[in-house]
């Protein structure tokens, strides 16, 4: 057994309407890899920026080396010796990876004014031999794929030689190749005594390269244990726990001849979206499954018209429709909720009341004005009616909790009166309370007639919610499953199809 | 979430919302203020023209600027448009044009440029700042050439065509002075206010400033109505440039650079956010007079007019500094520390005492009133001292916390060095 090189006891934290952690403790062994995991928002990252100093914990005791350590920043983490592989990539494209991988400690010429690129780029050439990886230091960063920049940003976390390195969704960008690459890299340093947390989603992983497992729910740990020990299915069942909220449906509330109010055939756009045709009934919940990068946001973007569409035709209630722009979406009674709530949902430096209305100003015109009593009205029914909690309709939507801030979005269509409703990743960043309410609110949407397309990330909400489920991968549909027939292992199975079986297929 | 965080929340936002609105205005009658007390003859008729006189063709443009800001964008062709405008008018009047089509035609040049740009930022995807910057360009040349580099003088009062002079400062027959232009400045802001808060255009450009993205999603129609908010620009560039000729009466060509950060700074200082999405006309027109009163007041010193430039920049600077403070205060998160809680307690305590004694003293019994008050003021002391008392141990206590942090740190450090780079020491496989 390795020595324990961190403890983080009791840790807990709480922002505005989510107690993110509660009493969380976690520890780590000198060469250990420890697993990570959980659904989105369990808690998981922000364990670990409570760790790195990104986020101060409200309460709790970490203990490094077994000295007290409170991290100021990830700067004084870093020097600390305790350094993490963000999810997203964080790093110049413009600039040569040795330039990426030296940022803030340049090599210098004697004198210490002129840079020494050359010395640099000797650097990094020893540090990828070290690590085995085959990278040009001097080529410009852009250039390289996901997955080896992904490399470049491992190979710079190791050149500060940390005894801590933390790695979030390190292989979400990667193909197996470069997996196995990676945890070949990862086992290297493992041996020389480096203690690892690897968050995934992708549990068959698990087994493959960590020692240890702890299983995070809403902000809870449910339990640690050596990998050795448990099987897949237990930790989803660690993951997923009593189910609190809706059971999983188990037969389609539609009937099988309701009529088809979208029917989508060939859709081509950009790189991601590849032949796709399915229909959608009025009153169901049609639900969309894949991995990241499957092509499912793709698709959802292309019916509404926010992406540009290369081939395909769009039927809405049995007439062909033409849609070249949100514009013409909405037209056709089509709403879109983004995945990205802040980026592309709402404006967050508006209040309530424009959100709300933002798609609808052209409801509430008389002549030249916007008749500002009557907008206020119909703010204020859909403010009690989905039940969103703010003080009033002139609060800035920034100051509205995760869930509050979706019910606006949600209310914004339904003033718009869509029928055909596109949620993406509907509760993601949202607390298990405010979760259920939105599932209520979606299956009461479908009772009232509407038609619901519900793209999600974690297959308990799909399975929970679904009539039918569509599962893609690679830009193509792979499936479809009724949700009689549907399981996670039957979902995972075809969303992990690869390319090439996709074309042998059709 | 406890209701009373919420109704303390709403009081505190009201605050902040009415110090923000309120602080710009105070800044102005401070100024015209400190002007009249110590500059020479500032108080005045003549002084008071002068400031609405100097206020004119900035004010015009940096209403139009406020909604580019607001939607996002930026106008930095402005200034050279509106004086562009003014040469072709006062131009095409000096070949023989009647007054009031040569007026029209100083609108429809500054509407054009106006659609220029918006057509490149909105249908292009230019960047505003590269697009206006090459029509503030264009638009210096156009003026130039179209004028032969010559300068186009407009008729003076009396003149045929002069009548246009009164829409700005008509003189009676007796020699009173009165500055129309005023109405005319008030009568576009009203329209300009009610177009940004009032009609779809100025919900959308606000909503696109927000969040462009967000909005196109939305549905909303955001190429036309981006366009537009360049194109109430170009037609305010227009009004402002027949102000300008009814002012100054002569227009040079190759003039106007300059202008549009004037106008640029009026919205500004008047609490426009340069990153879109927050800004209001109200505070724009603020902004404007704040500057033409230091244009005005400073001469009353006898500083000159280079000392206006200076003091400008030192007003947008503080303006923006201000602003981030209050929005960073806003955004802040304020945990009541022990020594806050008791002192709001005595308050509390304090307020319901004193809420007796007005009691007791509206009942006649003066006597136990005053004994009353004797002990609130009593209680204040001691509670003026506890608070300092605790307020200090906090410091201390966190003193100490720091202290022991960095301690720890140093340690930390040395076990590190001790310890040297991790090395296969480990016998772990998985």
């Amino acid at each position: 057994m390795g020595r324990q090189i961190l403890s983080m006891r009791r840790i807990d934290k709480r922002f505005t309407g989510v107690h993110a952690l509660r009493q969380v403790d976690f520890d780590l062994e000198e060469g250990e890899i420890h697993a990570l995991v959980g659904e989105n928002g369990a808690g998981k990252s922000t364990l670990m920026k409570v760790l790195i100093g990104i986020t101060p914990k409200d309460s709790g005791e970490i203990h490094y080396l077994g000295r007290q350590f409170s991290p100021r920043d990830p700067k004084h983490a870093l020097e600390m010796g305790i350094g993490i592989i963000h999810q997203e990539l964080n790093m110049m494209d413009h600039l040569t990876v040795a330039q990426n991988i030296f940022i803030g400690r340049e090599s210098m010429r004697p004198g210490g004014v002129l840079l020494d690129a050359r010395a640099q780029n000797r650097r990094a050439e020893e540090l990828f031999r070290r690590l085995s990886m085959d990278i040009d230091p001097t080529e410009r960063l852009g250039r390289l794929t996901v997955g080896r920049q992904q490399m470049v940003e491992i190979a710079k976390a190791v050149s500060h030689t940390p005894r801590i390195l933390i790695l979030d969704e390190p292989t979400a960008a990667l193909a197996d190749a470069e997996i196995d690459e990676l945890f070949s890299i990862m086992r290297d340093l493992a041996a020389k005594g480096v203690g690892m947390v690897h968050i995934s989603h992708r549990l068959d992983e698990i087994h493959r390269i960590a020692h240890r497992v702890t299983v995070l729910r809403d902000g809870e740990r449910i339990d640690t244990k050596p990998v050795a020990e448990v099987s897949k299915q237990q930790i989803i069942g660690m993951m997923v726990g009593r189910v609190i909220y809706e059971q999983p449906k188990t037969r389609s509330a539609v009937a099988p001849d309701a009529p088809v109010v979208l029917r989508v055939r060939g859709l081509n756009a950009g790189r991601l979206v590849r032949d796709v045709g399915f229909e959608l009934r009025r009153g169901e919940i049609l639900g969309i499954a894949g991995l990241m990068g499957s092509g499912r946001t793709e698709t959802a973007r292309a019916i509404f018209g926010a992406d540009e569409v290369q081939g395909g035709t769009i039927e809405v209630r049995g007439r062909r429709v033409t849609v070249r722009s949100p514009q013409d979406a909405v037209a056709h009674g089509i709403g879109y909720l983004s995945e990205d709530r802040k980026r592309y949902g709402l404006a967050v430096d508006l209040s309530v009341r424009d959100n709300l209305v933002m798609a609808t100003y052209d409801l509430f015109r008389r002549g030249l004005f916007i008749q500002a009593r009557r907008v206020r009205q119909v703010a204020q029914e859909y403010v009690r009616k989905l039940g969103i909690r703010t003080p009033s309709l002139e609060q800035l939507l920034r100051n509205l909790s995760g869930g509050n801030q979706q019910k606006v979005v949600v209310a914004k269509w339904l003033i718009r009166t869509s029928d055909i409703l596109i949620f993406d990743e509907p509760t993601r960043g949202i607390d298990v309370g405010a979760k259920s309410e939105i599932y209520t609110l979606m299956n009461e949407l479908t009772r009232q007639g509407k038609s619901l397309i519900m793209i999600s990330s974690e297959l308990t909400e799909i399975l929970r919610m679904s009539d039918r489920i569509l599962v893609m991968s690679e830009g193509r549909i792979t499936g479809e499953l009724p949700i009689e027939k549907a399981s996670q292992e039957a979902i995972m199975g075809l969303a992990t199809i690869g390319h090439r079986k996709v074309l042998s297929r059709s | 979430m406890a209701n009373g965080n919420d109704e303390a929340g709403r009081l505190r936002r009201f605050g902040q919302r009415g110090l923000k609105g309120a602080l710009a205005p105070a800044a102005l009658v401070i100024l015209y203020v400190f002007f009249g007390l110590f500059g020479r003859n500032y108080f005045s008729y003549p002084t008071l023209v002068n400031i609405i006189d100097a206020a004119y063709y900035i004010g015009f443009i940096s209403m139009g600027v406020t909604f580019v800001i607001i939607s996002g964008g930026i106008d930095l062709s402005i200034g050279t448009v509106m004086m562009c405008a003014a040469i072709i008018g006062g131009t095409v009047f000096k070949r023989g044009w009647p007054m009031l089509p040569s007026l029209l035609i100083v609108i429809a040049v500054g509407v054009a440029f106006g659609f220029f740009n918006g057509l490149m930022v909105s249908r292009l995807k230019m960047p505003p700042f590269i697009v206006t910057l090459g029509t503030m360009m264009i638009s210096m040349g156009v003026g130039s050439i179209f004028a032969n580099v010559q300068s186009a003088t407009f008729p003076i009062r009396g003149q045929p065509g002069g009548w246009f002079k009164d829409i700005f400062l008509w003189i009676s027959p007796e020699g009173g002075v009165v500055p129309t232009g005023a109405l005319l400045l008030a009568a576009v802001a009203v329209i300009c206010h009610l177009l940004l808060t009032g009609t779809r255009l100025g919900r959308y450009t606000y909503a696109i400033g927000s969040n462009m993205e967000a909005a196109r999603l939305s549905g909303v129609d955001v190429k036309k109505w981006q366009m537009l908010a360049y194109v109430i620009a170009g037609a305010t560039a227009g009004i402002g440039g027949i102000s300008y000729a009814a002012i100054y009466t002569t227009v040079l060509p190759a003039q106007g650079q300059g202008f549009e950060l004037y106008a640029i700074a009026a919205a500004v200082i008047g609490g426009t956010s340069l990153s879109g999405g927050v800004g209001t006309i109200w505070g724009t027109i603020i902004g404007v007079f704040i500057m033409s009163v230091l244009s005005t007041g400073l001469p009353s010193l006898n500083l000159e007019a280079h000392y206006q430039t200076f003091f400008t920049g030192v007003i947008v600077i503080g303006a923006v500094l201000l602003d981030m403070y209050r929005t960073r205060k806003a955004a802040e998160v304020r945990i009541e520390t022990p020594a806050e809680a008791y002192r709001a307690g005595r308050l509390r305590e304090a307020a319901g005492l004193r809420q007796e004694a007005a009691r007791l003293r509206a009942a006649g019994d003066g006597k136990r009133a005053d004994e009353l008050a004797a002990r609130i003021r009593q209680a204040r002391e001691e509670t003026r001292a506890t608070f300092a008392r605790m307020k200090a141990g906090q410091k201390a206590e966190q003193a100490r916390i720091r202290a022991e942090a960095r301690a720890a740190d140093r340690e930390l450090a040395e076990e590190l060095k001790r310890r040297g780079p991790p090395q296969g020491d480990s016998e772990r496989r998985p």
